[in-house]
C-alpha cells in the first residue's frame, strides 16, 4: 500500500475516532512457544509474537451511515524465525472507509478491502460502490490497485507488480420474490498481459472472468444456489495442438428440505485446470499446462433430530484426470446443551482414493485412502471456559507412501483453558500435541489474550 | 468553453437525475440483527418461519447455517454482503481470509472448535494427499494470494 494512503487511512482514523460517537477496538495477542523437529530443520525454539489489532468507528456523521472499518496484524519472532516473510513482519488486512444509505442497500466504500467477485476473495486499494434499482435489479462495481503479496518462488516478482498494475469489475443482478436472484459479474485483473508486452513475459499474472451466479428459492423448502465462471482473457499461453476449455468452474449446489427436521442437499462442481488456474502467482504448484479436469458429485442428509442435535451424512465423488477418482463418505455430528452451556461434536470420514505414482520403482505407486476421526467439546462456567479436541488420521498405505515416513496414524489434541477476566478481557490458553509424519511428537504452547472496548455489536460467534 | 460547460453540466445533471430515478426507493437491510444470538450456528427459520428477507426476496430458510451453507458461504457472501454483515463483523472474515497472515485459522482459533478451519492439526501431512485429490480447493485461498508459505517447499 503506497504510503500515501496509509497516511490517510491513520488521519482519517484519527480524526474520525475523535468525533465518532461508537468506537469499537479489538486486540488478540497470541505468544506460542514450540520446538520444531522437522528433520533437515532448525531445532532451536520458536517463540514468536503476534498481534491483530481491529477499530470499528461508527456514526462518524453523528447517524448511522458514515463509518471507518481498520484490521491489521503484526508479529515478531523473539526465537526462531518462523515466517517466510522475515523475522518482524506485519500487514494491513482491510482499512476502508464505508457510506451506507437508507435507501436502496446504497453502499460506498473506499480503502483496503476485498472483493468476492471472480475466482475466490481479492484484496484491492480501491473503492467500490453498489445500489439496488428499481423492478428488482442491482448493480456493482469496483476499481483500485490489486494488493500483490510478495511470491518468493518468483525470480520475477516486479513482473508481478507490472502486470498486476490495475483491478476493476462489477457485477448486474437481479432479484424477484418466489425467484431468488440472477446475476453476471465482470473481473479483470491486470492491464498488461504477459503476451501483450514488448518483450513477451513467460509467465502471464493477469485474468479476466465472465461469471454468471444464480440463487433459486421460489418457495421455503428448496434452495439451488451455484456460479459459473469463464476465462475469457485473450492472452493466455495455450500449449501448441490443444484447446482447452474456457469454463473455468461450475459450482452449484441444491437443497430440498424435506421436512422440520430433513434437509438433502446436492452438489456439483467442475473445474478445468488451464481456464481454473489463470493469473495464479504459483504456477508452478497450480499448472495451467497440465490441461486437466476435476470434477465431483456429492450429497448430504441433515438431520435435526432434536432441538440442538444435528446429524450430518455426507458422500462426496471427486474425479480428477491424473488421480482418478476417490470417495468421501462419513457423518458428522454436533450437539448444542444452551442450558448446560455444553457444545459437542464427532465425525468420521473414510476416504477411498485412487493411487499416486511413486518415483520408486520398488514402489511404482501409493494408495491416498486414509480415514478421518474428530471429537470436540467446547464448555463455559461463569468466568471459565475450556475446550477439546481431538483428531486422529489413519493411513491405508504408510509402508509405500515417501510423505508417510512408515507412520499409519496420527493423532491431534488440543485443549484449552480460558477465563474471563472481565466483561471485555478474556484471557486463554492453548496447548496442543500432535505426532505426525514429519514433526514426530511434537507439544505447541499458546497464550491468548482478547481485548476488546466499545459498543460492539457485531464479530461473530 | 462556457458554452460547452453549460452544455457539460446539464448533460451530467440530466444523467444523474435519470440515474437517481433509477434507484430503488425500498429502504435497506437492517445493519445490525436487532437480537443477541445464541452460540452456535443460527437456524433463521426458527424464528422467521417462512418469510423473506427484507431487501433480498430470499427466504430466512436459505440463509439457515447448515453444514452445506457453512460450506458455501462464498455465494452469500457474493450477493448478499448486507445480511452477512448484520451479524458479522468484517473481521469476523478475515479471521481465515486475510490475504496474508501470521497464524493459521486453526491455531488463532484453537479455542473455538466449533468454527470451521480446513488446517486443523496434522494437516500438514495430510495437504500432500488432500492436494493429489482436490488441487483446486487449495487455490480458492493460496492460488493469488497469502501463499509465501507454500513456496517454502514448492519452489
Amino acid at each position: 500500500m503506497k504510503h500515501r494512503i496509509r497516511l490517510a487511512l491513520l488521519a482519517t482514523l484519527v480524526t474520525g475516532t475523535a468525533v465518532a460517537q461508537d468506537v469499537t477496538f479489538s486486540s488478540n495477542s497470541f505468544v506460542q512457544a514450540w520446538s520444531p523437529k522437522t528433520p533437515g530443520f532448525s531445532q532451536n525454539t520458536a517463540f514468536p509474537v503476534t498481534e491483530y489489532v481491529g477499530v470499528d468507528v461508527a456514526k462518524l456523521d453523528g447517524k448511522d451511515a458514515l463509518s471507518l472499518h481498520v484490521y491489521g496484524w503484526g508479529m515478531a519472532d523473539l526465537g526462531e524465525q518462523t515466517y517466510i516473510g522475515g523475522k518482524n513482519t506485519g500487514d494491513l488486512t482491510y482499512g476502508y472507509v464505508q457510506y451506507d444509505f437508507k435507501q436502496a442497500n446504497a453502499q460506498v466504500r473506499a480503502g483496503r478491502f476485498t472483493v468476492n467477485q471472480g475466482l475466490g476473495p481479492a484484496p484491492l486499494d480501491g473503492f467500490e460502490a453498489r445500489t439496488d434499482l428499481v423492478h428488482g435489479f442491482m448493480v456493482s462495481a469496483f476499481a483500485g490497485t490489486p494488493v500483490v503479496f510478495k511470491n518468493y518462488s518468483s525470480n520475477d516478482q516486479n513482473q508481478v507488480g507490472y502486470q498486476q498494475d490495475f483491478m476493476f469489475g462489477g457485477r448486474l443482478g437481479w432479484r424477484a420474490a418466489k425467484v431468488g436472484e440472477l446475476g453476471v459479474s465482470f473481473l479483470q485483473d491486470g492491464l498488461h498481459p504477459a503476451q501483450s508486452l514488448a518483450v513477451p513475459a513467460p509467465v502471464d499474472y493477469t485474468r479476466k472472468q465472465i461469471a454468471g451466479d444464480l440463487k433459486l428459492v421460489p418457495v421455503s423448502f428448496l434452495d439451488v444456489t451455484g456460479r459459473t465462471v469463464l476465462d475469457v482473457s485473450q492472452n493466455q499461453i495455450v500449449a501448441p495442438n490443444t484447446s482447452p476449455s474456457r469454463i473455468a468452474e461450475h459450482d452449484y449446489k441444491a437443497t430440498a428440505k424435506l421436512n422440520e427436521a430433513l434437509a438433502l442437499t446436492a452438489t456439483y462442481v467442475e473445474r478445468n485446470f488451464f481456464a481454473y488456474y489463470a493469473g495464479t502467482t504459483l504456477p508452478n504448484l497450480f499448472k495451467q499446462n497440465e490441461q486437466g479436469l476435476f470434477k465431483a458429485t456429492g450429497a448430504s442428509l441433515v438431520w435435526t433430530a432434536v432441538p440442538g442435535l444435528q446429524l450430518v451424512g455426507d458422500v462426496r465423488r471427486t474425479d480428477r484426470a491424473s488421480y482418478g477418482t476417490s470417495t468421501r463418505a462419513g457423518v458428522d455430528g454436533r450437539y448444542n446443551l444452551t442450558d448446560k452451556h455444553v457444545l459437542v461434536g464427532a465425525g468420521y470420514h473414510r476416504i477411498n482414493a485412487g493411487a499416486a505414482q511413486s518415483v520408486n520403482p520398488l514402489f511404482p505407486s501409493y494408495s491416498l485412502s486414509h480415514s478421518e476421526m474428530r471429537a470436540w467439546v467446547m464448555a463455559d462456567r461463569g468466568p471459565y471456559t475450556g475446550s477439546l479436541d481431538v483428531i486422529r488420521l489413519q493411513y491405508t498405505d504408510a509402508d509405500n507412501n515417501p510423505n508417510l515416513n512408515g507412520q499409519s496414524s496420527e493423532t491431534a489434541v488440543v485443549a484449552s483453558l480460558g477465563y474471563k477476566a472481565k466483561e471485555n478481557l478474556r484471557v486463554s490458553g492453548d496447548l496442543s500435541a500432535e505426532s505426525n509424519a514429519l514433526y514426530k511428537n511434537q507439544v505447541m504452547a499458546l497464550l491468548r489474550v482478547q481485548y476488546q472496548f466499545g459498543l460492539a455489536v457485531k464479530g461473530g460467534k | 468553453m462556457l458554452k460547452k460547460f453549460a452544455l457539460l453540466s446539464v448533460a451530467l445533471g440530466l444523467g444523474l437525475m435519470v440515474a437517481c430515478s433509477w434507484v430503488s426507493p425500498k429502504g435497506s437491510f437492517a445493519p445490525t440483527h436487532p437480537q443477541a444470538l445464541e452460540n452456535g450456528r443460527p437456524t433463521c427459520s426458527d424464528c422467521h418461519g417462512t418469510d423473506r428477507v427484507t431487501g433480498s426476496d430470499k427466504t430466512f430458510a436459505s440463509f439457515n447455517h447448515t453444514e452445506a451453507f457453512v460450506a458455501n458461504h462464498k455465494f452469500a457472501a457474493n450477493q448478499d454482503p448486507a445480511t452477512c454483515a448484520a451479524c458479522h463483523a468484517q473481521s469476523f472474515c478475515a479471521d481465515c481470509h486475510g490475504g496474508k497472515t501470521a497464524l493459521l485459522p486453526s491455531v488463532k482459533l484453537g479455542n473455538r472448535p466449533d468454527r470451521v478451519s480446513p488446517h486443523r492439526t496434522g494437516y500438514l501431512t495430510l495437504h500432500r494427499i488432500d492436494g493429489k485429490i482436490d488441487p483446486t480447493g487449495c487455490f480458492e485461498c493460496h492460488g493469488r494470494a497469502n501463499n509465501e508459505k507454500c513456496t517454502a517447499c514448492h519452489k
